[in-house]
């Protein structure tokens, strides 16, 4: 069985080249970019434009030698990429409650007395 | 509220004066739109909340020596053999640890000593503690002090110092003999339980009962012997236990396979221990079970309740910081320990080089404290428990790699939602007997108080 059958979002091109198919619509370049940043280390990815709708993020294992296990690996991805675009959308949701709850935090700093 | 209800608060929410809307209302679960008063009325309930932030740190932790005479399989702290000599504070580094202290914005102040075993290090604990109170003199807070401490090493002159200036010490227990025995290890190969016993009688001849707390680690090996720990806890005189779970760092990681278990198997325990707790009480044996205290301050009353582990943002170096042994600062008890498995990602700076401003206004504990605000984080931020649980970012970093962390996979959040769960469970139920023992706890009063009062 193919990947692309068995886990459709993530799609095998050439040989140790996976492909996985992100909607504009749902997922941010910000939230793309962060989540791909993190696989860096044992893959070679390249994200881009597929179309209007998708944007690319292309995977190819630096280790030649091992098989890629596209499917755990990838489907990681995706849950990375979930991951921080919902970290995005509660910002902006939450962000101004986190921004006044955190100011609050240090401002004992700025009222501070030096003893002595 | 069952289904239909709720459709029918969904299908009429505007105009609506239903009793069930205006109990929601009146609770402030609902309400109208534009309405000023009810989100001021929530923003003042939500500031009484989080004033554990108007204090900045609070508690400061000195490791006073990395040297312990226990070797427990699950010490947090990875101690090393009390032979070896270069992993003491020394009388520079504790001088400038005070002095950074005092640095502080708080108006109160709790320096607790740890180790390894402090009390392997006294002259430095002691010469502290006089340095401390003389420099108080001028910085004039409300100073206190805690000795974290197995006792082994007590002496009768320890305890009238403690006694003189009212230092309480936090020790360990983990019940009976065998238990204790078998998990806190002497290294010189007498029973630790033994003279645990023998110096608590002495410590608390001069301290009083109050002045000598224990906590409880519990390990695999506890999990089935719990009511047994605790009935061992009531027969030594204490008058609760912290039901305190295994943390995943230094020997606890190295011996999982041995004391570890999952997040499940323990708050299966922990909920058959609060059973049986609760049965102690309705049984005249007043006991507390401190953790379930602490969250149910957090339900039942709308007062902050500053808990540095459970806090949003966390009280990672905001509420708490601990001093190493060498000079180094980190934002907890845990970054510590981290460090000392080699990973120094946490250190915020070193009493020796750098000033308040570069270690408590610095990227460490400012990046932390952005990241573990709840109210923006994966997982929590549409939990129902929010209001009533907090971040832990340095077990979100150990579990995952960053200090956001990924509640579905956190034995943190598993563990903190299942013992809410379960005590929701118990509020559910509405015995008032049991209402009435959990509104003692949450208020830190007794039974007949309570009682008395709900007559």
């Amino acid at each position: 069985m193919k990947h692309e059958e068995k886990v459709p979002f993530i799609i095998a091109c050439d040989a140790g080249l996976y492909l996985v198919k992100l909607p504009k619509a749902f997922y941010e370049r910000e939230a793309v970019f962060a989540a791909a940043y993190l696989f860096r280390e044992k893959y070679h990815v390249r994200i881009d434009s597929i179309d209007d709708n998708y944007v690319g993020v292309w995977f190819q294992s630096k280790d030649e030698t091992a098989p890629m296990p596209a499917q755990f690996a990838l489907g990681e991805y995706c849950n990375e990429v979930l991951d921080q675009q919902v970290r995005l959308d509660l910002n902006k949701r939450y962000g101004a409650l986190r921004e006044a709850v955190y100011e609050h935090a240090f401002a004992p700093l700025r009222e501070r007395k030096v003893w002595g | 509220m069952n289904l239909t209800e709720f459709d029918e608060l969904l299908a009429c929410s505007e105009g609506n004066s239903s009793p069930l809307f205006l109990k929601l209302q009146a609770k402030h679960f609902m309400t109208v739109e534009d309405d000023d008063l009810a989100i001021e009325l929530l923003a003042t309930k939500l500031r009484t909340r989080k004033a554990y932030l108007t204090s900045f740190t609070t508690l400061h932790m000195m490791v006073i020596t990395a040297r312990c005479n226990c070797v427990c399989d699950y010490c947090h702290a990875s101690s090393i053999d009390p032979e070896k000599q270069d992993v003491d504070m020394t009388w520079d580094v504790a001088k400038k640890t005070i002095d950074m202290i005092f640095q502080a914005p708080a108006p109160s102040i709790k320096i607790e000593f740890q180790g390894g075993e402090p009390l392997l290090n006294w002259e430095i604990v002691k010469e502290s503690i006089l340095y401390a109170r003389f420099v108080n003199r001028f910085a004039k807070r409300k100073l206190g002090f805690v000795i974290c401490t197995n006792i082994i090493a007590l002496t009768p002159e320890i305890v009238n110092f403690c006694k003189k200036n009212e230092i309480d010490l936090s020790t360990s227990l983990d019940g009976p003999r065998d238990l204790h025995d078998g998990h806190r290890k002497s290294r010189d190969g007498r029973s630790s339980y033994d003279c645990f016993k023998k110096n608590l009688g002495a410590a608390r001849l001069g301290l009083g009962y109050e002045g000598c707390s224990a906590l409880l680690t519990i390990t695999r090996d506890h999990l089935q012997r719990l009511p047994e720990v605790i009935d061992h806890y009531v027969e030594m005189g204490f008058t609760g236990v912290f039901l305190r779970a295994l943390n995943p760092y230094g020997y606890a990681v190295a011996n999982y396979s041995n004391i570890g278990y999952t997040p499940e198997e323990f708050v299966v325990a922990f909920s058959k221990a609060l059973d049986y707790i609760v049965e102690l009480n309705l049984a005249g044996t007043p006991f507390v079970e401190y953790y379930t205290a602490l969250l149910l301050q957090r339900v039942l009353t709308p007062f902050s309740t500053g808990f540095v582990d459970l806090q949003s943002p966390s009280g990672a170096g905001i509420s708490g910081v601990i001093y190493d042994y060498n000079g180094e600062i980190y934002p907890a008890d845990e970054a510590r320990m981290l460090a000392r498995m080699g990973d120094k990602k946490f250190l915020m700076g070193n009493v020796m080089t750098d000033s308040y401003e570069q270690v408590f206004d610095g990227p460490v504990i400012r990046d932390l404290a952005y990241n573990s605000c709840v109210e923006t984080m994966p997982g929590c931020a549409t939990c129902a428990y929010q209001l009533y649980c907090g971040a832990d970012p340095i077990r979100y970093y150990v579990e995952k790699g960053d200090v956001v962390g990924s509640r579905p996979d956190s034995g943190f959040c598993k563990k903190n939602k299942r013992i809410l769960d379960y005590i929701f469970t118990i509020l559910d139920q509405g015995d008032e007997r049991i209402i009435n023992l959990f509104w003692a706890w949450a208020t830190r009063r007794s039974l007949s108080e309570v009682t008395l009062e709900s007559c």
